[in-house]
């Protein structure tokens, strides 16, 4: 491949993972942010394979293979459904309102690129002068953690955050080992399954998945 | 003449402000052609702008009555930076006239002192729909600042420079940095701030009246007659520079080189094609979205501003 | 120093002649000095040379020293920018009770030192010129103080915040002086290299809050929009236009000249401190009401942008680019004397609209462009130079800093890129929100229709008053067209102040032409291009209309035939979206009173909304602070029982003491 259009491609699919993860901020449509960790599902299969062909690694487009599955189609596929069944609330209702966040994200994406300074300037490779978009991907997806109120914007959260530190991985080291990256994905759908039996609960018992409606059952 | 012929300075200056006047009515009538095709009306002739401006050119001029001269001013001074702008944006030919001045940063500038004129004429007509509409344009445009500015930047972290002509031939000698992210984040966040600041789809919409929701109808709700014509054109030619401006960052191909005849005849062909392209398929997109409510637009605005921030980022660390 | 001498003999003039005679005397001896002043600083300015003058009998033990530097000459060239219109302006305004004996000492004494404290070289001149500018000033805040309790508050405010501020300084000068044995400032430059890392960065910050608090930095600006409302307008337009901008003086002759910079982290806090009082002086501006106010916040956002420029300028030249460290500081230095030019004339304009109308409130105000013609004009022109509209001086300055910005983009330090890529945001949002608040400034005050009688009867003012306010804007304008000979000098200054950096010219002719020529602005042709599009709409106008003539109608009012001055937007309403964007960030107070009648409580009588807005800072910062020092001063009231005795009993022991202290150490 061209070494140009290579780190083109490459940073492309690295800006789209930070976008993917700055448009669930953005939007309040729980249906657009979810599609919107599936186009980031696919930035990342497309980062993967972009490595694996230009380094001739079998195992890491294998690899991309099984992320542009699980996380561009199966995951986002799964929580789609929590969301076309709770017909009252389709729209986030974050606790940091939008503008607000966004700056935020603009301070988390400055303060991602800041801190893997140390990390980029050892190594010259293109992949490795990436890592900040990685690292902010992931601090974006902490903070959707933190200030998002809906179960689904939890679950959404948390794979930013694991989508996040897969692109870092993907950029470090050129390729995690596959079973590594296989019992991390997993993991992932495990906790999307036992977070959607949850919701379902939760929808059945309180009539919301509004994770500030959990606090009532302390009382 | 043959195609050789090397027009000077003058014409092209001339040819591209000629163009983006006459062009730009004709782009006004064509989206809203494409529009109105696609809800299945005939639509007004592709043309009919270019009427319209000509019928009230010749109407009776028209103040309000507590006005001052900065009501008739607000147009012609409209018309007159984008003209200027005009001669320094190297839209058919990579050579404007006024290429040693040309920065985006003028640019900007330039277009703001129009508007802001705009601003102060709706203020002056002394009437509850100027102050609205001003009020409103003015926070729209304050908001859209940063964001612009900072695509600027993004736009010339790689060569160091906001003069525009530069940019465009240092794009046209290395056309992959098209594809590069800062590139690409830096247009997506452009491409905002363009709709947002000629009040287009979702942040305006330029075909109500309804007295509540509009912005820059109720500024320019006092003019009539030759005014208005003048406020049209003005509009029409900025949305058409700003949309020129748009495609010779993105497809810069076809812009002349030189300023022979034949180069600025492909040049302004292309151009208008390029133009024509995009116009449409914001039209087509309009039809399926609805304005926002005004406390919505920060977050589409603060939403460019994370895209110019990004396209600053990825082009220090992928340069 | 002959102007100063010249400065006080008027100072003596309107202190001892009749009423008559005093403001024309001391205003025409002001305007001498001033220009006397002029010409040695453009001579020092044109040829390099610092011009000095030493006397060891004015100042018991010390001595007066004096040298005029390039870089104090430029700022004794931006005094007078705004002086000399001010005292033109002084003239006409002294009749509406700016002529008393002690406004007309004060004000020659005030002037006159502002334009030496450029000049001061020594510890001692410099901090009494410094507490001269400061009390001359004081006691011009509160000429109205018999009068007005907000004059008496401003009073207070200012006075305590300078005085703290004075006292930062000179900390900050003891602990310099102490290190290098000597008192004069090129002693302690040449001594200042071989100070310790830390103990350079503890007189830094102490000059910076110092310094600060006189350029009206957040949080020091709580002053500002309280005592220049209320001084006599000349000297509103000398505070806003020139003391501010020496508070950034003392920054830069501190930072570049006296510690001869430092490194990244000292300016990053000045970029930060900047950035953030430009946002902050611009939202407030936005949502003022009182003209003056606005004015005065948006000092605080031009001062901002500056120090912004400044910090800028420290970072480049700590990571070894003194090429674009020149430039941003070229950028600051333009931007300070376009702020005296613009902000001058508009708050000189302020007070003939506070004269002409009565009132300041721009709530209240209207239609003034056609009541005042001139000054209604003069104000629209300075309001379009800081909103940085080309052709005007702010958009030069503006267009100056925001390249040596760009240029300083990808240059290898990540705490560079950050910091130039939120400048730039900063700075474009600042730009954004201060042409809101001057479009409400100029759109509510001097268009549409006039909002109360007061505003309807307002007339042209004095001609001294006009001419004053006018040379300001023809400043504007031509600094804006040509700003050449004004950048040269500017460079000249900066290459004294950053002797290290040898800086190119950045003017070419009729050009701006940056490092690398990457960066060109072409000013005049901008501003002659500009106004032949303008003939050519105009004539595209007159050429296609069939008659000439303009009919006047009634505006459209929904239907309805009475449309009232009141249905108009006010200053209020137009800030409303800005306002409620900024939600969070200003937190603005409302109250919403409803009255029933007493029948029913479904029918209302009346309604009353109230919205204001408050300083933040002030509320967060100060207020605790004030409450502590009035807990304290209850205690310090119980020492004062109002017994002569007890006075006396105080002044025994206090002998006592000293004379044991004598004792034992003895």
């Amino acid at each position: 491949m061209n070494h140009q259009v290579f780190d083109n491609v490459l940073g492309l699919g690295c800006g789209v993972v930070v976008l993917s993860a700055v448009v669930t901020l953005w939007r309040h449509s729980l249906i657009a942010i979810i599609r919107a960790l599936a186009v980031q599902g696919v930035a990342l299969a497309l980062v993967a394979l972009t490595l694996g062909l230009h380094g001739h690694d079998r195992g890491l487009e294998v690899v991309a293979g099984l992320v542009l599955l699980a996380k561009g189609v199966v995951v986002p596929a799964l929580i789609t459904k929590v969301v076309r069944h709770d017909v009252a609330s389709r729209e986030t209702d974050p606790l940091v309102n939008v503008p607000a966040s966004l700056v935020a994200a603009g301070v988390l994406i400055f303060l991602a690129f800041a801190a893997s300074r140390s990390v980029t300037a050892l190594t010259s490779n293109a992949p490795g002068r990436l890592i900040p978009f990685g690292m902010a991907a992931m601090l974006i997806g902490f903070f959707a953690l933190a200030t998002r109120r809906k179960a689904v914007s939890q679950i959404v959260g948390l794979l930013l955050v694991d989508n996040g530190i897969a692109l870092v991985a993907f950029l470090a080291t050129a390729g995690v080992p596959l079973i590594v990256e296989l019992g991390a994905s997993l993991d992932l759908l495990l906790i999307t399954v036992v977070l959607r039996v949850l919701a379902t609960q939760m929808r059945r018992r309180l009539g919301t998945v509004d994770l500030d409606g959990l606090a009532e059952l302390h009382d | 003449m043959s195609v050789a012929h090397d027009v000077g300075v003058t014409g092209v200056g001339v040819l591209q402000v000629v163009v983006i006047g006459i062009g730009g009515l004709v782009l006004l009538g064509l989206m809203r052609k494409v529009r109105a095709r696609i809800e299945g009306r005939v639509g007004a002739p592709v043309l009919q702008p270019l009427r319209d401006v000509r019928k009230l050119m010749r109407k009776e001029r028209l103040r309000p009555e507590f006005a001052s001269w900065i009501f008739p001013l607000a147009p012609v001074v409209l018309v007159a930076t984008v003209t200027v702008a005009a001669l320094m944006t190297p839209l058919i030919t990579t050579h404007p006239p006024l290429a040693g001045g040309s920065d985006l940063f003028v640019v900007v500038y330039l277009l703001l002192l129009g508007s802001t004129l705009v601003a102060l004429a709706g203020l002056d007509t002394g009437t509850a729909f100027g102050g609205m509409g001003s009020s409103r344009a003015l926070t729209i445009g304050a908001l859209a600042e940063p964001a612009l500015l900072v695509t600027i930047l993004a736009l010339s972290v790689s060569s160091h420079s906001s003069n525009f002509p530069v940019i465009v031939r240092a794009t046209l000698a290395d056309p992959a940095v098209i594809i590069s992210p800062a590139r690409l984040f830096a247009l997506a966040a452009l491409l905002i701030v363009i709709i947002a600041e000629s009040g287009r789809l979702p942040v305006d919409n330029p075909a109500t009246h309804l007295e509540l929701t509009m912005i820059k109808e109720a500024m320019i709700l006092e003019y009539s007659g030759p005014d208005l014509a003048l406020v049209t054109l003005g509009e029409a030619m900025r949305l058409a520079l700003l949309l020129g401006v748009l495609v010779n960052l993105s497809l810069p191909w076809g812009v002349a080189s030189s300023t022979s005849v034949g180069a600025l005849a492909i040049g302004t062909i292309v151009l208008c094609a390029k133009v024509a392209a995009v116009a449409s398929a914001l039209s087509f997109v309009e039809v399926f979205l609805a304005k926002l409510r005004l406390f919505r637009l920060p977050e589409l605005l603060a939403g460019a501003f994370v895209l110019a921030l990004l396209g600053v980022v990825s082009g220090v660390v992928t340069k | 120093m002959v102007g100063a001498l010249i400065g006080v003999v008027a100072a003596a003039a309107g202190a001892a002649l009749p009423k008559r005679w005093r403001v024309p005397a001391s205003a025409s001896l002001v305007l001498c000095g001033c220009l006397t002043e002029l010409a040695t600083s453009i001579r020092v300015l044109a040829t390099g040379s610092d011009a000095h003058w030493h006397s060891i009998d004015l100042l018991p033990f010390t001595g007066v020293t004096l040298l005029l530097t390039p870089l104090g000459a430029i700022f004794v060239v931006l005094v007078t920018v705004v002086a000399v219109p001010a005292t033109l302006y002084w003239i006409g305004y002294s009749s509406h009770g700016a002529s008393a004996r002690t406004t007309a000492c004060n004000y020659a004494m005030f002037v006159t030192v502002l334009l030496i404290v450029p000049a001061a070289a020594s510890v001692a001149t410099f901090m009494f010129l410094w507490e001269m500018m400061a009390l001359t000033s004081l006691a011009l805040v509160l000429t109205d103080q018999g009068r007005r309790a907000a004059a008496r508050s401003a009073g207070v405010w200012y006075g305590v915040i300078t005085h703290a501020g004075a006292a930062f300084i000179m900390a900050a000068f003891l602990l310099l002086a102490s290190h290098s044995g000597s008192q004069t400032f090129v002693a302690m430059t040449s001594h200042a290299r071989t100070l310790a890392p830390g103990a350079r960065a503890v007189i830094f910050l102490l000059a910076l809050v110092g310094f600060g608090s006189k350029a009206g930095v957040v949080p020091f600006h709580v002053w500002l929009p309280r005592a220049h409302p209320e001084a006599p307008t000349p000297v509103s337009a000398l505070m806003s236009g020139a003391m501010v901008a020496l508070g950034v003086y003392g920054i830069v002759l501190f930072g570049n000249v006296l510690l001869s910079g430092g490194p990244v982290w000292w300016w990053l806090i000045v970029l930060a401190l900047g950035g953030v009082s430009a946002l902050f002086g611009s939202l407030h501006a936005v949502n003022s009401t009182d003209l003056k106010k606005l004015l005065a916040y948006s000092t605080t956002d031009n001062i901002g942008l500056a120090l912004l420029a400044v910090g800028a300028s420290g970072i480049f030249v700590a990571t070894g680019h003194g090429r674009l460290g020149a430039l941003s500081l070229v950028a600051a230095v333009f931007m300070l004397v376009n702020h005296a030019m613009f902000k001058g004339a508009l708050f000189l304009v302020a007070g003939s609209v506070q004269v002409a109308s009565g009132t300041r409130d721009l709530d209240e105000l209207g239609g003034l462009l056609r009541r005042m013609p001139q000054s209604g004009a003069l104000f629209l022109v300075a309001a379009a130079a800081i909103c940085a509209l080309p052709p005007l001086n702010g958009f030069v300055g503006e267009w100056l800093l925001f390249q040596s910005l760009l240029q300083g983009v990808n240059l290898g330090s990540t705490a560079g890129d950050i910091a130039i890529t939120v400048s730039v945001a900063a700075l474009a949002l600042a730009a954004g929100l201060t042409i809101v608040a001057f479009v409400k400034a100029a759109g509510v005050g001097f268009l549409g229709r006039p909002r109360s009688p007061g505003a309807n009867d307002a007339r042209e003012v004095a001609m001294s008053m006009r001419v004053g306010s006018g040379l300001l804007v023809v400043m504007c304008v031509v600094a804006g067209v040509a700003p050449m000979t004004i950048l040269s000098a500017v460079e000249r200054a900066v290459r004294a102040a950053l002797p290290r950096v040898g800086s190119r010219s950045v003017v070419r002719g009729l050009q701006l032409q940056l490092v690398g020529a990457r960066g060109v602005l072409a000013p005049t042709v901008l501003a002659a291009s500009l106004a032949g599009a303008l003939i050519l709409a105009v004539s595209l106008r007159r050429a296609l209309a069939r008659r000439r003539a303009v009919r006047v109608v009634e505006a459209w009012g929904s239907g309805r035939e009475l449309v009232t001055a009141r249905m108009q937007y006010t200053a209020t309403s137009f800030a409303e979206p800005v306002q409620r964007v900024f939600d969070d960030v200003l937190r603005p107070v409302r109250d919403v009173n409803v009255s029933h009648v007493a029948e029913s409580r479904y029918v209302i009588e009346s309604m009353s909304y109230r919205s204001r807005v408050d300083d933040g800072i002030e509320r967060a910062l100060y207020a605790p602070v004030i409450k502590v020092i009035r807990r304290w001063g209850q205690y310090a009231r119980r020492l004062q029982p109002g017994s002569v005795h007890r006075y006396l009993a105080y002044g025994l022991a206090a002998l006592v003491v000293t004379l044991l202290v004598v004792a034992v150490a003895g």
